[in-house]
């Protein structure tokens, strides 16, 4: 896992993200939330999700890697990686 | 189709848009329909109703466009000056963003008039159905 701090950080702008997008600011997402956990999250609000967070953090995504993870902690480890390799 | 892509698509604001739009949905504001009224606000003549800009713009992606397995997610429009009947219309269209992840495309589109006045312009956001 990645450096604890910064995680926490991707994981506290992805909430707003998800606030913003779901226009539900009760919404609290942690490591383990999955879209079983989040009842506005269906298959439009998610292509909605992905673009804001793409667009967020200047990067990009491809289809496996969207398929591939299994809760918002991974995504968010996924954006620490991309954000890593622009260094 | 790829970030950067540019199209145009030219309008005319015909009386069988025009008519064919109050018959649909009834939107009757003086404004629409009544040259006095139009005119005491400051109008030239009756002023088109905003949305016959969205019905030009559903025919340009659903038609104009390259290719045809897509849908519009959602859309932006911010009128900035009257259209009027008979006017023609230029829609300038680029694809402004491409989001492979999730096969998403956005343009950014701008309706002009003949002098390049700006009558209306926004976003859009269309998936590509695979």
């Amino acid at each position: 896992m990645k450096n604890n701090e910064e995680l926490n950080y991707v994981i506290k702008k992805v909430n707003a993200i998800f606030n913003d997008v779901l226009e539900n600011d009760d919404i609290k997402i942690n490591y383990e939330t999955t879209v079983k956990d989040i009842d506005e999250w269906d298959s439009l609000s998610h292509i909605a999700l992905v673009v804001s967070i793409e667009k967020s953090f200047q990067i990009r995504f491809t289809a496996k890697e969207i398929q591939d993870f299994k809760n918002v902690g991974e995504m968010c480890e996924g954006i620490l990686l991309k954000l890593g390799n622009k260094k | 189709m790829i970030k950067g892509d540019k199209f145009d698509s030219f309008f005319k604001i015909t009386e069988k848009v025009y008519y064919g739009f109050i018959d649909l949905f009834e939107d009757k504001n003086p404004l629409h329909v009544n040259d006095f009224f139009a005119q005491s606000k400051g109008y030239k003549s009756v002023v088109m109703h905003g949305n016959i800009l969205g019905g030009f713009l559903s025919y340009f992606i659903g038609e104009c466009l390259p290719q045809k397995n897509i849908i519009i997610h959602s859309q932006q429009i911010k009128y900035h000056n009257p259209v009027y009947l008979n006017q023609q219309i230029i829609l300038k269209a680029e694809i402004v963003d491409v989001f492979e992840s999730v096969n998403v495309i956005e343009l950014k589109f701008n309706f002009e008039d003949e002098h390049s006045n700006t009558l209306a312009k926004g976003k859009i956001q269309i998936g590509i159905i695979l």
